[in-house]
């Protein structure tokens, strides 16, 4: 046990490296849900079938396989371009850090697609029509009436998604991203203590998850803040 | 670029050897999750403190972590123990495939404790307090009244538990096994085909849960077959 003390910073440098990644596919997954949903709700007919498959492939589909599907087929598709534009080229491809935060954004992107289209057809319409008699134009009666009782509404299944989403970073490891999984097989090699090491990635795991859980509970009740007490 | 078809074909067979492995792992840890979600979900309700304390963490620690850290914690992690390794436990836990059962049973357990746990509150009390005001016995309206009730409820929420199950069984090709997602992995690095051979696997899954829904969509019928026509709950 003593021995984790010698690798904290290199466990602490692997959180950050989390943290990134997580970022970056928080902000990206909400993107794809708002678009995924405002094409579901307003979209030409034509673009509902591609949305239904989008969504449809990216629950079903095993969250490896689509991050290996992004990775590998990234790196194919960028070293045939690259080689047609300079034939001395060997091999290219995205660092693993980007190609997995795109890889897990889309995923839970999928989900957040239903979730928020859900949560704009649950409005109350009697609202809406409340504020368009009282004479708000569309953009404030957007951002003033529907956007923040859709968040009320959409807040639970984005919670879950926001877990998820910092549970599938783990994955990333698997192409290469140098995080505390990979910092837990280096420790390991030292000092063969794999259920230590490993256990240790559980813990900060766990430890991220509590305070984006707690975070969440703060989100709701704020957003609930204009709601009746029962 | 386009797709080579002909390289699609020749894999196909190769990729189905993998289903019978990943449909392997995904029925073992199915059933071991419900057995030990079971006895979870009554340690979450049960009238001792300290019993509801320990399995409110256990749920928190599985829920809480990746499940592919929680595989490599029993698939390299329990190698550390020499009590283990000496054991005659390790016959088993020494085979990949046991520990990836085990690890994915561990995993779902507590989401189905969860699941149940919800599923038995949402059963109106009043029913179980009618039933004891006429002389049943605990047992018989658990078996009668509950538990049937209950099922309703259980059951949607566990057919997305064993889809998730479904793509959870893809980690077991980190540990060296050879399912589905390892398969094409193994087809990848030898042909460097990644689009033609991940896209078919993505494939096979997409229709294993799809077939998982349609099971389930039965079971919900089965379930709700002495509601009466016409109305939804």
């Amino acid at each position: 046990m003593v021995s984790v003390v010698g690798w904290i910073d290199d466990y602490l440098w692997g959180t950050l490296v989390i943290l990134g990644v997580y970022g970056v596919a928080l902000v990206l997954c909400i993107l794809w849900g708002l678009l995924g949903a405002a094409a579901r709700l307003f979209g030409p007919r034509w673009l509902q079938p591609l949305v239904s498959l989008y969504v449809t492939v990216f629950r079903g589909t095993p969250e490896l396989l689509i991050l290996l599907i992004f990775y590998f087929g990234s790196a194919v598709t960028l070293t045939a371009i690259g080689q047609a534009l300079d034939p001395d080229i060997r091999y290219l491809d995205i660092p693993p850090f980007w190609a997995g935060a795109l890889a897990i954004s889309f995923i839970a992107g999928a989900y957040l697609t239903e979730i928020f289209r859900a949560a704009f057809l649950g409005v109350d319409p009697g609202s809406i029509e409340a504020a368009r008699a009282l004479g708000l134009k569309p953009l404030p009666l957007f951002f003033l009436v529907r956007a923040p009782q859709m968040w009320r509404i959409a807040l639970p299944g984005f919670g879950n998604q926001a877990i998820s989403l910092i549970k599938d970073t783990a994955l990333i490891s698997v192409v290469g991203l140098e995080e505390i999984m990979f910092t837990a097989e280096m420790a390991i090699s030292v000092t063969q203590e794999p259920f230590v090491m490993y256990m240790v990635v559980a813990f900060i795991y766990l430890a991220l998850t509590t305070v984006i859980t707690s975070v969440l509970r703060r989100l709701e009740r704020r957003a609930n803040r204009f709601q009746e007490v029962r | 670029m386009g797709l080579n078809l002909d390289l699609i074909l020749d894999t196909l067979p190769r990729l189905m050897s993998g289903i019978g492995i990943t449909l392997g792992l995904l029925v073992y840890s199915l059933l071991g999750g419900l057995v030990l979600g079971s006895l979870l979900c009554m340690a979450l309700t049960s009238k001792k403190p300290w019993l509801r304390a320990t399995a409110r963490c256990y749920v928190t620690f599985f829920r809480g972590t990746p499940a592919l850290v929680q595989l490599f914690v029993i698939y390299y992690g329990l190698a550390q123990f020499p009590i283990l390794r000496e054991s005659p436990l390790w016959i088993v836990m020494r085979d990949p495939f046991w520990c990836c059962v085990l690890a994915f049973a561990l995993n779902s357990g507590a989401y189905v404790a969860e699941i149940m746990r919800g599923a038995l509150s949402g059963v109106p009390k009043e029913l179980g307090e009618a039933a004891r005001a006429l002389g049943m016995r605990p047992l018989a309206i658990f078996r009668t009244i509950t538990a049937p009730l209950a099922l309703r409820l259980f059951l949607p929420p566990y057919g997305n538990e064993a889809v998730s199950m479904l793509k959870t069984t893809a980690l077991a090709s980190t540990v060296t096994l050879m399912d589905l997602t390892g398969v094409a992995r193994t087809v990848v690095a030898q042909t460097y085909a990644p689009y033609e051979i991940f896209i078919s696997a993505a494939i096979v899954y997409l229709a294993l849960a799809w077939i998982i829904g349609r099971l389930i969509t039965r079971a919900e019928r089965w379930a709700s077959r002495w509601q009466e026509a016409g109305v939804q709950s």
